[in-house]
This record gives C-alpha cells, structure tokens and sequence, in this order.
C-alpha cells in the first residue's frame, strides 16, 4: 500500500467558495448563518449566490439538484486550482445526500394531482407528470451529485457514490484512500456534497430532532495522490467509521483509542446538536483546549460535513498552525467518523 | 490477501420469494413482467412492470418471511410510521435474512459490515394533501403546517438507509454500513465493495447486495417523463438486444449476499456458491442522459476486472449483460463484449424480471450462480430478432446447458457510472 497524500482541495460552504481561510474561521468559532427564505426564514448556513463565473450554466440547473450543484461548483474549483491533475483516470468517491428536486416543479406536479385535498393516480398519471419538467427524474437521483461533476470534468476513473448524514462520507474518503493506495489509480477525489436546505430534509431532521440544529450546505473536496505525485498540502493518515447504531459508547470508545494513537494537536468537530456534548467530551479527552467546531460555520450539512471539516483540517496544516489534526464526524446517522491527516514534515 | 467467497444468497423478484423460486423460473425460461397490480397505473404512460407478487409490503406479509426476527412491537412501530409504504424496505429485509440463513450464519453478527444498494427515497405524495393552500392559480406546500397536520411519522419519502438501519437492529450487525447509491451501478458496487473489504483484511464478513422499487407513482412516471420505459404496455415490453427493442420495463426485488473470506468460510464448513475474482468500475464522463455509444468505458471496466481476477478472455464463460433493451444501452455495450471477449454467450434477464434498477447488479449476481448451481446459464426473455447492431451470441428465450467457471455482469447506471464484477465456481 502506498502513503497518500492531499494535493489539492476545493470547498464552497456558507464562507463561499475557496478552501484557504476555513481553518482560520474554524478556530476563531466565527459563524455564518441568515435566515433562509426557502425554510420560511430559519437560520441556516446558505451558500451565498456566486459569481456566473463559479457557478453552474443557467441550462444545466434544471437538470441539477442543489447538491449537485454545489458538487459542481467545488470540481471545478478545485481543477482551476490543479489544472495539471489527470482527470481522465481519476477515481472519484462521494458522499451524497438526499434527492431534492425542485419545490417549484413539486407543487406544480401536485396541484395538477390533487382533487380536494385527495391525490389522484389518474390525474397525475397524465396531468401531473405532464406539469413538470420532463428532466426532473435528473434533479432526483442523487448519484447525479457525483455525475454531473464527473461529466463537467471529464473524470472517468474508478467511482462509487455513497449516501451520507455524517459518517457515509468519511466512508467515501476512505474509498478514495483505498484506490491510491491500493494503485487502482493514481489521483482520486473524494468528498461529499449536500443541502439540508431542501424543505423535506429539513422537515425530517425536525421530526427526528433538530433543536439547536443550523441546516447547512456546502461541498468539499479533496484530491489524494500518491506519495510520489506532485506537492502535498498533507498526508491523509486515517479515514475510519466507528458504528453508533448498536451502541454509541462502544463506537466512542474505538474512536478515543484510534485517537490516542493519531496523536493529534487539535480535533476539528462536525457533530450534531444531539451529540455534540459526547463528541466534545472524546475531543477534549485526547485534545484538551483544541477542539475547533464547525457547526457554526457551515451549519448541519449533512453529506458535506466531513468533507467540509476536512478541508478546514487541511488548511491548519497548511498554516502551519498544527502538525496533526483529526476531523471527528457525528452526524445524524448515528455513526462516528474519525480522519486523520498529518503534515509532511511531521509524518 | 483473502479471497472473496459468497456463501449465501436471498432473493425476492417478480417470480416471488426466494432464490431457488428464482434460480428454477430462470432455468425454466420464465418471465414476469406483466400489468402493475398494487396501484392504479391505468392512466400511467407505462403499465407493466417485473413486479414482486404482492400487494402490500406489510406488516403481515413481513411476519411471514421474517419469522421471530423482528419482534412484534418493532414490526407494529415500523407499519404504524408509514415506512412500510417503501417496498423496497421489505424487499430488503426478506432477501438479506435469506442470505443470512442460508448461510449458515447463525445468531453470530459480530463485526460483520452491511454494504448495500439502494434505490431511491419513494415519494409519498398522498402526504401533501393536508399542506397544500391554493392562492389564485397558484398552489404551493405550507411547510409550517406540517408538524401540525395528521401525517405519519415517515412522511412525505422514505430515507434511503432505512432498509439498512432496520437491519442493522435485526441482525446485530456491528460492522459499518456502507450505503451505496450509485443509481443502477449500485448493486453490482456493493457486492464488489464487500469483496474488497474482504480482500483487503478490513472485513471479514459482509453482509452485501441491494433493494429497490421503483414500481410506484413517482418512480414509474419520472422515468416515463424520461422516455426510459417501452411505450408498449405488454409483457414483452424488454426486447434485450432484439432488433424490435424499444425500451426498458421497470422491476422491483432485493438481492442479497452473505460474503466472506474463503478461510473462514471454509473453518465453519459452509460451501461457496461462488468466489468474488474481480471488477472494475469507470464513468462515461459523456451525457447526462445517455451512455458514450462506443461503450468505451464499459470496456475499460471489463479489462479491470479482467486483469484484477487474472484472467484473459478466453477464460469468461459467460456474460451476464446489463442488457436493458433501451435503444442506445444494447449496442454499446454489446460492442463492448465483443471487442473484449469476442464470441462470449450473453444474455440479459431484464425482459424477465424487468429492470431492478439500484438492485439489478445484484440480483443479476444471482441469476450468475445459477449458471454455477445447475450449469445452466439465463436466458434473454423476449428476444428473437437478431440486431446486427448488437453482433454478439445472444442467448435466446430458452437458456442453455453450459459447465462455465467464470462469468461475468455488467452494470451501467444513469449518469455515466459503470462496474463489472467477474464471479468464479465456488468448488
């Protein structure tokens, strides 16, 4: 197995886009978030609109959902950044949410289904289908969040997309660290990209419990190589996925122990409201006085969360403000993901 | 490295419940795509599906295949939040407990991983109705009704994990879950996904494989706004590379796999149904809303699996296609084939269960054990006009008596994304 390395990244969150600085706004707890009209004014960290020049061609949005979007937007960042890199066989391992179609084309499609207040097969067979945009199926399959980059970049490489609420991304990571490593190819991203700010995510986070929860969204994404290949922003040391759906205090317990020996001078924390005093409590016992969180700044992005938190990892490394960092996931899938990425001069 | 072994296998498709149900209509030559039963599809574009034999996924129907495995009062909560409404939820659970079973697996779960496709959230529109407020011409969903307004617990979708959650309480299953959603790819990636965990030394055992059902409402109609489904409502609607195709028919089931190292597979006694020998997976990078027409990157995925398993062309018995029976899919990938592996059998079971859509890699998994079972490989329901477009040896409607010990199954997803996995004889 070879050593790998970051060599390059991308993120666009409620910052905007670009990954330089997120380590500095994680430390100093700045936060980022205004109200969000689609969730009837709740506070969220929205990704603020970007320039035509960053974004997704007006055309292809009806084809998109906002993670794809967003996926989009941050590929294409980070190929300015690394023109050089070898997108043809390039692996690509994402960590996606949910479908989240458009809410204009949804109505739409219900009012044409609806007869007092009763869904209709007949009607929307026929005038229901025929109310919406024949593309929207595309809005809809999530996979189109890796696709749609894959396809705007050219990348043809060994893939996987996998669902995400936390922990799936870290898994996504850990893929793309395996096919590296293991030289299935020599270059793989690996990330995730969501939006908690589609009313039916949100709608499901509230019922299972979102009290003190900042709906967030956002995309990041980080390019691994071999040791060999190019300059490195840093090693990615570790990407591990402890179950917490059979018991959190048995996955708390391999996390603290996967910690300890990961040594890490500060731990970037992306943890949701319902176990963030947990996720704290692990952080501080192995790191005291150096947790940084991330709730704050980009909100409960679900799927980008780890990737997100990663990024903001990496730009410390950079900075030269630690050696060793761990990104520590809880998000609302229950699972407790761990990343470990270590600066080349330390490793 | 370990080798990767299946040891069990569980099945649920149009044919019905279980894998020797499905392993004996294959060899028989059966197909199951017929008139969509469990809802209204009359005023649907497309009416006929591969649809699993029964009308509603509930609580009793799941009381019947899942025995003692989930206790009464979580069964109860499960139909009480509406979840069930999910087919594929169901689906899930009944193939993957006769995986497990046929196993030999036991009560012991421990640090065994979950790796599975699925499909889509289903839509549940019916739950709008007590959300939507008129204004003029325009209608639109009050959302901060909705915490108010007398909706189940799962409401408006179901969440793609659910069927893996559930699971993961029934069995006990310690290991990570890896939920796979790379559209009709997704499958076939979480079995090959379970080898490499195995192969690697990360996993010992994992549970694997996929479900999914998009045989309701908005899943029917979304891919018929789509032009994916043959405008033809009758059961001979997947013609796989028939000069006549025109177009897919969709299907429902679950597919699942209890894989394992071959070490410990054979420390507790359990036979291999096959061993997992290679894969590769690409991306079109082309259209979003069609594959690259030379099938170059279907090609690409074929040679990785092919080299990672060790074995040249000569040494594929048989081709498991993805096969939709789409106009654009068949050409290019039965170039493909016979660019990399020449005058190779080939058939696709699409025109008998229909397409599975995230579960169709896996339960196209299944009809290649059938081929190492009985020696017998699938046939290719509905075709009879060759297309000199897709020059390649089809199996017709019949199957065909063969001994092969290598087969291999491609699955190509919407959006671009491809894998092939390559499975051996067991013993």
């Amino acid at each position: 197995m070879r050593p790998v390395v970051v060599i390059a990244a991308s993120a666009v969150s409620a910052l905007g886009l670009g990954w330089r600085g997120l380590g500095k706004a994680v430390r100093e707890g700045g936060t980022s978030v205004t109200p969000c009209s689609a969730l009837g004014g709740v506070l969220a960290a929205q990704v603020p609109a970007l320039p035509p020049a960053q974004d997704v061609e007006p055309r292809q949005l009806k084809l998109m959902s906002r993670g794809a979007r967003l996926s989009c937007v941050a590929a294409r960042s980070l190929f300015r950044e690394a023109p050089s890199l070898p997108q043809e066989e390039m692996g690509f391992f994402l960590g996606v949410g949910a479908s989240g179609g458009a809410v204009e084309e949804l109505e739409a499609m219900l009012d044409a289904s609806f007869s007092q207040e009763q869904f209709e097969l007949g009607r929307f067979g026929t005038a229901g289908l025929g109310a919406c945009n024949p593309l929207f199926a595309f809005q809809l399959m999530n996979n189109y969040t890796l696709c749609h980059a894959a396809i705007r970049e050219g990348l043809r490489g060994p893939n996987a997309a996998l669902f995400s609420r936390g922990a799936g991304t870290v898994l996504a990571l850990a893929e793309a660290h395996h096919a590296v490593a293991s030289g299935e190819c020599d270059v793989a991203l690996g990330g995730g990209a969501d939006s908690a700010l589609h009313p039916v995510t949100w709608a499901e986070l509230r019922r299972e419990g979102a009290e003190g929860m900042v709906p967030g969204e956002g995309a990041a994404l980080l390019a691994l190589a071999a040791a060999d290949h190019g300059q490195p922003l840093g090693f990615l040391q570790r990407c591990e996925v402890y179950p917490g759906r059979q018991g959190l205090a048995r996955a708390l317990e391999s996390t603290r122990r996967s910690l300890q020996t990961l040594r890490p001078e500060c731990v970037v924390l992306a943890a949701t409201p319902q176990r963030r005093e947990a996720a704290r409590e692990l952080a501080a016992s192995v790191c005291p006085g150096t947790t940084f969180e991330t709730a704050a700044l980009f909100g409960e992005a679900l799927a980008a969360s780890a990737s997100l938190a990663a990024v903001a990892a990496l730009d410390l490394l950079r900075d030269g403000e630690v050696r060793r960092a761990a990104v520590l996931v809880m998000g609302p899938d229950g699972d407790v993901g761990l990343v470990g990425l270590v600066n080349e001069v330390a490793s | 490295m370990s080798r990767a072994v299946i040891t069990g296998c569980g099945v649920v498709s149009a044919f019905g419940v279980g894998a020797r149900v499905f392993w004996d209509a294959l060899g028989e030559g059966r197909a199951a795509v017929g008139p969509i039963r469990h809802f209204d599809a009359s005023g649907f574009p497309t009416r006929v599906a591969g649809e699993v034999p029964v009308l509603r996924t509930d609580g009793a129907w799941l009381r019947e295949y899942l025995g003692g495995r989930l206790p009464e009062p979580v069964l109860e909560e499960w139909e009480a939040s509406g979840a069930l409404r999910d087919r594929k939820i169901g689906f899930g659970w009944v193939a993957a407990l006769e995986a497990w079973r046929q196993a030999g697996c036991g009560e012991d779960a421990s640090d065994t991983w979950l790796s599975m496709a699925l499909g889509l959230e289903q839509a549940f529109l019916e739950d709008f109705g007590p959300l939507l407020r008129k204004e003029g011409a325009r209608t639109s969903i009050d959302w901060a009704a909705e915490q108010g307004a007398p909706l189940p617990q799962v409401r408006f979708r179901s969440r793609i994990d659910l069927c893996a959650g559930g699971l993961v309480n029934m069995l006990g299953l310690t290991g990570p879950v890896v939920p796979h959603v790379s559209a009709c790819a997704a499958g076939t990636l979480a079995v090959v996904h379970a080898a490499s965990l195995i192969e690697r030394g990360a996993a010992t055992r994992v549970l694997c494989g996929a479900s999914d059902s998009m045989v309701n409402p908005l899943g029917l109609g979304g891919m018929s706004r789509l032009g994916a489904p043959s405008p033809r409502a009758e059961p001979d609607a997947c013609r796989p590379f028939d000069r006549r195709r025109d177009g897919l028919a969709m299907g429902e089931g679950a597919a699942m796999f209890v894989v394992e190292s071959e070490e410990r597979a054979l420390a507790r006694g359990a036979r291999p149904l096959a061993r997992i020998l290679g894969w590769g997976s690409t991306q079109d990078a082309y259209k979003t809303t069609a594959p690259l027409p030379d099938g170059a990157m279907a090609r690409r995925a074929m040679q990785q699996a092919l080299r990672r398993a060790g074995l040249t062309a000569r040494d594929i018995g048989y081709v498991n296609a993805h096969g939709t029976g789409t106009p654009l899919n068949d050409p290019a990938e039965a170039r493909a084939i016979r660019e990399v592996l020449g005058d190779v059998p080939v058939s696709s079971i699409k025109g008998a269960v229909g397409h599975l859509m995230a579960a169709s890699g896996a339960i196209e998994a299944a009809a290649c054990l059938l081929s190492f079972q009985r020696d017998c490989l699938p046939g290719t329901a509905h075709h009879r006009e060759r297309d000199p477009e897709c020059d390649i040896d089809v199996i017709g409607e019949r199957p065909r008596e063969a001994r092969v010990d290598a087969v291999l199954s491609n699955s190509f997803g919407f959006g671009g994304q491809n894998a092939t996995v390559i499975l051996g004889r067991g013993a």
